[in-house]
């Protein structure tokens, strides 16, 4: 189970991504304007929120016993 | 369903399961081959399908099964199959003059820089017209705007039976007229027999009307 913060920021990353790509699966079933507008407004925003979490989870991350780099 | 969108199943399929795998089991990011994983899984595999599936749909949106997909269009697509050469749709349907897959397309995009993106849109409005506005009666349905030569003229100028055509030639400036949009092919009185989805209980359709 994931504890420290970015281990819970990925989590939640992929399950959005998973669950994005899981409704591009089942539109690529389906040739359909519906099929079209259900990747685009629901697909996409799940697996581009996805990806940009993961981002900020990589990006915001601070290593446990570093510190501050100074002079000297 | 085409070997293409086979592979494209598979792989939206293992990059999704992947995710899940990343998004259950977290703690592998504690280790080195956990954290390329997390990367590959959660980023360039994602991209990738995203890619992939947006391709794949801007393609399909150009099929005529698409575009015939709603119940408004059926009587656009039987109009295809019509058993009458001064139809002008129905006659470049019948002799493969424009691919049958993209008949709408084909004929209904604009030329132009932006055209494709333009007709996305358009269709987009569509779907939102037909699921959430008041959708028009089959006859009552009109083009934007009034049909341009420039999109006729993607496959017939230059061409010989086009240039040659005795029509053509009914005055001596036609083709240069036609060429600079004075002279409209479609509303000049000329090919002006389009879909008329209003007189089809009237018109007898070709062997492979459905």
């Amino acid at each position: 189970m994931p504890t420290t913060l970015i281990e819970r920021r990925i989590s939640w990353a992929g399950v959005l991504i998973a669950g994005g790509l899981v409704i591009q699966l089942l539109t690529l079933l389906w040739t359909h304007p519906l099929a079209f507008v259900a990747f685009l407004l629901l697909g996409c925003p799940l697996v581009v929120f996805g990806i940009l979490l993961f981002l900020y989870a990589l990006v915001s991350h601070e290593p446990s016993g570093s510190s501050p780099a100074g002079p000297g | 369903m085409s070997r293409v969108v086979i592979v494209e199943i598979a792989f939206v399929a293992a990059a999704a399961l992947l995710a899940f795998l990343v998004a259950f089991r977290a703690e592998l990011t504690r280790v080195r081959g956990g954290k390329v994983l997390a990367f590959v899984a959660l980023f360039i595999l994602p991209l990738l399908a995203v890619w992939g599936g947006f391709s794949e749909h801007m393609e399909r949106a150009q099929s005529t099964r698409f575009c015939l997909s709603c119940h408004v269009m059926e009587d656009y697509g039987r109009s295809l199959y019509i058993d009458d050469p001064s139809y002008v749709p129905a006659r470049h349907f019948q002799n493969n003059f424009v691919p049958r897959d993209r008949a709408c397309y084909t004929c209904h995009t604009d030329y132009t820089m932006f055209g494709g993106v333009k007709s996305k849109m358009r269709g987009v409005r569509h779907i939102w017209v037909y699921y959430l506005g008041k959708v028009p009666k089959p006859e009552d349905i009109k083009l934007y705007h009034p049909y341009n030569n420039r999109e006729c003229f993607h496959c017939h100028l230059g061409a010989r039976r086009y240039e040659e055509a005795s029509e053509h030639h009914k005055q001596p400036d036609m083709l240069a007229k036609a060429a600079s949009g004075e002279l409209s092919c479609m509303s000049s009185n000329c090919h002006d027999i389009v879909h008329d989805v209003g007189t089809l209980k009237d018109a007898t359709f070709w062997k492979e009307s459905r």
